[in-house]
């Protein structure tokens, strides 16, 4: 049924009052950042975080997959968008489309893997993920700059790539929101939960499995590009960092896989936690990091969100 | 050119070796508890830093490390056994939430060598004599060949217990059918415990025999070697120990001789072509019949 052809129920009305509120305070938080003399550079890291972690949801918690080679598409985007602007003079408003269309054909590269379900697709990913990485220090130096890595030289200003990574950012979140309430994200639920019984019910299960990934694929591989963009080098050591993956998965999961809000509460919170560790206890860090992902899977697998959603079902109606 | 197989062929078995130990605990626990161990690599490393500590501290050598390593990964795996697994049984979907938290535990453990060693390469440089050993035309080096002798007792060991003892049996059992084993009466938590227990050991013993033969680690070669784990444990077939251990050699040999015939970084690239061909045309592995998927 076409959404304009019915009236909004009072709990979609609440929902997406609930998700304009929501997006409406980041929006205005972020863009008055620069002019409030904010710390941009903290700002930017947790915009590019709630994008990564919103569209690993996507994967994650709308797919049913754990892809631990996620880093693959970040550093895929980041290659692309550091090789088109230095070697090709892309202008950066062209190479950051490319870097997504990267991601996608990356995705599609990936997509027989959908096939396989649960620690296997998340092996097999870590191992493709690795297979980019070396691909990539394999090309020649001339392209990739070797171990150096690439500089882009070109005079970024800081505001400008961090007002590009908040329009990501939006975007991200725009997709997403329409995603949980679309036909798509409905199915891709339900393959998530039963795929023999979507399947039964007309849903053509591989095709809807790959849309999820391609929407999956496409953000980080830009997020990729504007973080190389903002700092103006790229190497395969940084931009094909285990950790990242790592930081993406621990966030989404700390606010909670499968809703609108999880990931963005996920990022706020554990990236606020992250410079509040670092800048007291530098040396302790990763530990700290290490110990929060053990606690969180312990003590809290739903995450925040998820773990509210599950004391207060009657609310999962209206929050995004 | 003959030279350089042969070579490989000998390092191959070697290094095939310690790869099998690497991929048997990580089946042996995959298989009993069902969780995926992504800080093995980890918990293998930090046996060699125990060697490490024991020889540049207390000056003894690693072939004395390899019990104590033993007793003391077996304490500390039934330790982290009941801290980790009684509440992750808990959650939505166990197999799948132990991965990330084993990814937590595996930063946390890089995290703590690093703290305690820095990030410095380390290596053992306690030298048996002769330090090398003629081979036919080839000359291997002699700690090298002492844990190829090492790793075929253990895995001979290791194939005794599983299938000559009833810990051992109790344990395939596991493997095999966790629901019908408690009906015959095994305690699957004092079992779990066990094997978890077993597989740290062997995780920690492997890591001294690694600090034979390789020349060096540092707090982050563990994410190697957990890499290692994850391709020879599918080659093998998930949960399939016998199958693990033959993977190893497999495994071993073909790095080894990829090096010979091909650059340094094409051959890292063999691995992962074994890991994803492995799971896309034969997933129950090389000895397995039935699919796991």
């Amino acid at each position: 049924m076409a959404l304009s052809s019915r009236t909004l129920e009072p709990a979609d009305r609440i929902y997406f009052m609930l998700a304009a509120l929501i997006g409406g305070v980041l929006l205005v938080y972020f863009a008055l950042v620069p002019f409030l003399g904010g710390n941009i550079a903290f700002h930017f890291y947790l915009m590019l975080w709630i994008t990564m972690a919103s569209a690993f949801n996507v994967a994650a918690g709308f797919a049913g997959y754990l892809p631990f080679g996620y880093v693959a598409f970040y550093g895929v985007g980041a290659f692309t968008t550091a090789i088109l602007v230095k070697k090709a003079a892309v202008p950066i408003f062209l190479a950051l489309p490319l870097a997504g269309v990267a991601g996608l054909v990356l995705a599609l590269l990936f997509a027989p893997t959908l096939r396989l379900s649960g620690i296997y697709f998340g092996i097999v990913n870590l191992a493709l993920a690795g297979v980019c990485r070396l691909t990539i220090t394999n090309l020649p130096d001339w392209l990739t700059g070797g171990s150096f890595g690439l500089q882009l030289g070109s005079r970024a200003e800081p505001v400008h790539s961090f007002y590009v990574m908040m329009a990501v950012m939006v975007a991200a979140l725009a997709t997403i929101l329409w995603l949980a309430r679309s036909r798509l994200g409905k199915a891709l639920r339900a393959t998530r939960d039963d795929p023999d019984a979507a399947d039964m019910m007309g849903v053509n299960v591989p095709r809807i499995r790959l849309y999820g990934w391609l929407i999956s694929a496409a953000f980080p591989a830009i997020c990729g590009g504007v973080e190389a963009w903002y700092t103006n080098v790229v190497d395969t050591e940084t931009a094909f960092n285990t950790l990242t993956t790592a930081k993406t998965v621990i966030y989404a999961v700390a606010g909670g896989l499968g809703t609108v809000t999880g990931p963005v509460v996920g990022a706020v919170a554990m990236v606020w936690l992250d410079e509040l560790i670092w800048r007291r206890f530098p040396l302790l860090n990763l530990l700290i990091l290490g110990v929060a992902t053990v606690a969180l899977v312990l003590f809290l697998p739903r995450g925040i969100v998820g773990t509210l959603l599950r004391r207060k079902p009657q609310w999962r109606r209206y929050v995004p | 050119m003959g030279l350089l197989i042969l070579n490989g062929l000998a390092n191959g078995l070697i290094v095939g070796g310690i790869y099998a130990l690497v991929g048997v605990s990580l089946t042996l626990l995959y298989g009993v508890l069902r969780v995926v161990n992504f800080a093995h690599g980890e918990f293998v490393i930090a046996g060699s830093f125990l060697a490490f500590a024991l020889f540049s501290g207390l000056g003894v050598p690693p072939l004395l490390a390899l019990p104590v390593a033993a007793i003391a990964f077996f304490a500390a795996g039934w330790a982290l056994y009941y801290v980790l697994i009684p509440r992750l049984a808990l959650s939505d979907d166990p197999e799948l939430m132990s991965f990330l938290m084993f990814y937590g535990v595996s930063i946390a453990a890089a995290a703590l060598m690093l703290l305690l060693f820095g990030a410095d390469s380390r290596s053992i440089d306690d030298t048996f004599s002769p330090v090398s050993v003629p081979l036919g035309p080839i000359y291997v080096s002699t700690a090298r060949l002492v844990a190829l002798g090492i790793t075929a007792v253990l895995s001979l060991a290791l194939a005794w217990f599983l299938f000559r003892t009833l810990p051992g049996k109790a344990l395939r059992a596991a493997i095999m059918n966790r629901e019908a084993i408690q009906i015959m009466g095994v305690d699957i938590v004092r079992l779990s415990a066990f094997a978890f227990a077993l597989a740290t050991a062997l995780a920690g013993v492997t890591g001294v025999l690694i600090a034979l033969v390789f020349p060096a680690f540092n707090p982050f070669s563990g994410a190697e070697y957990t890499i290692i784990a994850f391709i020879v444990v599918v080659l093998g077939g998930l949960g399939n120990p016998m199958g693990a251990l033959l993977a190893g050699v497999i495994y071993g040999l073909a790095e080894q001789m990829a090096t010979v015939f091909l650059p340094q970084a094409m051959a890292q690239i063999v691995g992962f072509a074994i890991l994803i061909g492995t799971i896309f045309f034969r997933p129950s592995g090389i000895l397995g019949t039935r699919s796991r998927r």
